[in-house]
């Protein structure tokens, strides 16, 4: 299923959000992955609450319960969106963007997220 | 202005399936928008036969048809079958030269409906009859959506079972029916972007979250259902304002022209296949 490549990218992956978590102490950089993380935490909430992104109901996603299968997994996101703007617009709902005859609803385009609520499932996807 | 649901929907599918139904000039859309379903279907699902469409979701998966089984061998809406007769038989006066091809046996009524009443010029539901027969005989109308209507109903679709969906399109009117019902399946609606046939159509047999999506096809034959959700037994718009809450879109009037116009079209699909309600679903 998951080739070689993304398996190196999806471990990658993993140790750095363990650098994310680690405790590390009064630094700027310090201070801005700890806001980092909350809005990771945050963006899961969305993500994953039925009431919001609701993204469990069609996709696959590490750690979410009973998903459905009417999207891709979402899994390896920075291999696979390299440039941030690229997902925010897919999220979002840029024409450029829009597959024909897709459920993914436009969070954006129709209102159903903010755009910080956006780049907030955005630094959550980017940990997967 | 998109022609069938299946070229609304690009689906690309080689139409041209016998059809047993008699050309004319109002019914061809329908019939092709039909066909064209019944083999996307077919390509789809190869393995799964026609008639089996009746069972919903439960042609998808075997490990729910078990259970599901399991619930139909002692049907918890058993009850209120039985009730619905008792109700029937009480106000049999009201029903019998008022529900269409009641004199014909209570297990002519079913099937009888839809229909398009070309003096109203409207789509015509077993629901809707019932309490117009009511009220035209002094009697008090039934809540819509649950509770003695949906036992009636459930009575009638009981009484019907084994009997085929034939709904007719031979005027102007009921072909614009037809057509209105079409759209409001086959175009998105709602905050989400989605259509019904987004799930019923193209998703069908994939799941959202654990829900397995059912397909159209079929998608009346069962009604009303016994909801393991509502524990309860409720009529097929009911379910319509479920559907298109979960689209973010605000429901329509239960028993409404939209409403009355989807379930006109849904039926068309349902074509030739067997009644068999009430149906338990989870
Ligand atoms: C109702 C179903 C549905 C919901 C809800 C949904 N998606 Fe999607 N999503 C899809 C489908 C279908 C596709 C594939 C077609 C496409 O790209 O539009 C898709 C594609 C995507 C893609 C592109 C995947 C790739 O491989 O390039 C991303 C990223 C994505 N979704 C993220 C999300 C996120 C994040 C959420 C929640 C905030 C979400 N989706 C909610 C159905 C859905
Ligand atoms: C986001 C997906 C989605 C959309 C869009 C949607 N539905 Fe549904 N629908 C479901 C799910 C999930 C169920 C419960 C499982 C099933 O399909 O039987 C369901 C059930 C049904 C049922 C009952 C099927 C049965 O066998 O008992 C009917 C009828 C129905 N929907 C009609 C509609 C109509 C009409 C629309 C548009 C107005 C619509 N749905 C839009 C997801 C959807």
């Amino acid at each position: 299923m998951i080739n070689s490549k993304l398996k190196q990218a999806l471990a990658a992956l993993t140790v750095s959000a363990a650098l994310v978590a680690a405790p590390v102490y009064a630094s700027t950089d310090a201070a801005a992955a700890e806001a980092l993380a909350k809005r990771v935490e945050e963006g899961k909430k969305l993500a994953f609450g039925r009431a919001e992104g609701n993204c469990l109901a069609c996709h696959m996603m590490p750690g979410g319960t009973s998903p459905g299968n009417i999207g891709p997994a979402l899994i390896a996101m920075k291999l696979r969106y390299p440039e941030r703007q690229d997902l925010f617009d897919k999220l979002w709902g840029v024409k450029a963007k829009e597959v024909p005859y897709s459920m993914m609803p436009f969070f954006g385009r129709n209102g159903i997220l903010s755009d910080d609520d956006i780049n907030k499932i955005v630094d959550y996807l980017y940990t997967l | 202005m998109k022609k069938t649901l299946v070229s609304a929907l690009a689906l690309g599918v080689a139409a041209g399936v016998g059809s047993q139904v008699m050309a004319n000039p109002h019914n061809q859309h329908a019939e092709k928008s039909r066909s064209d379903l019944v083999e996307y279907f077919k390509a789809k699902h190869p393995e799964r036969p026609f008639e089996d469409y009746i069972h919903g979701i439960y042609g998808y998966n075997a490990e729910r048809k078990s259970q599901w089984e399991m619930q139909e061998e002692f049907p918890p809406y058993q009850d209120h079958v039985d009730q619905g007769k008792a109700l029937f038989e009480k106000d049999i006066a009201a029903y019998q030269n008022c529900l269409v091809n009641a004199d014909k046996g209570v297990n002519k009524i079913r099937t009888s409906y839809p229909y398009f009443n070309d003096k109203t010029q409207k789509v015509v539901t077993l629901e809707g009859d019932i309490n117009r027969c009511r009220t035209e005989a002094g009697l008090k109308a039934f809540g819509w959506k649950r509770g003695d209507l949906a036992k009636v109903s459930g009575y009638l679709a009981y009484a019907a079972r084994g009997e085929k969906i034939n709904v007719v399109i031979n005027s102007e009117g009921a072909k614009k029916a037809f057509e209105a019902g079409e759209r409001e399946f086959a175009e998105p609606r709602g905050q989400l972007g989605l259509a019904c046939a987004s799930c019923h159509v193209y998703n069908a047999s994939r799941q959202a979250r654990s829900d397995i999506l059912s397909p159209v096809l079929g998608h009346t034959t069962h009604f009303p259902v016994w909801r393991g959700k509502w524990n309860d037994l409720g009529t097929l718009h009911r379910r319509y304002e479920g559907c298109h809450k979960n689209m973010r879109h605000e429901a329509f009037k239960v028993q409404g022209d939209e409403y009355r116009n989807l379930e006109f079209f849904s039926a068309y699909m349902s074509n030739g296949l067997e009644v068999n309600g009430p149906s338990y679903r989870q």
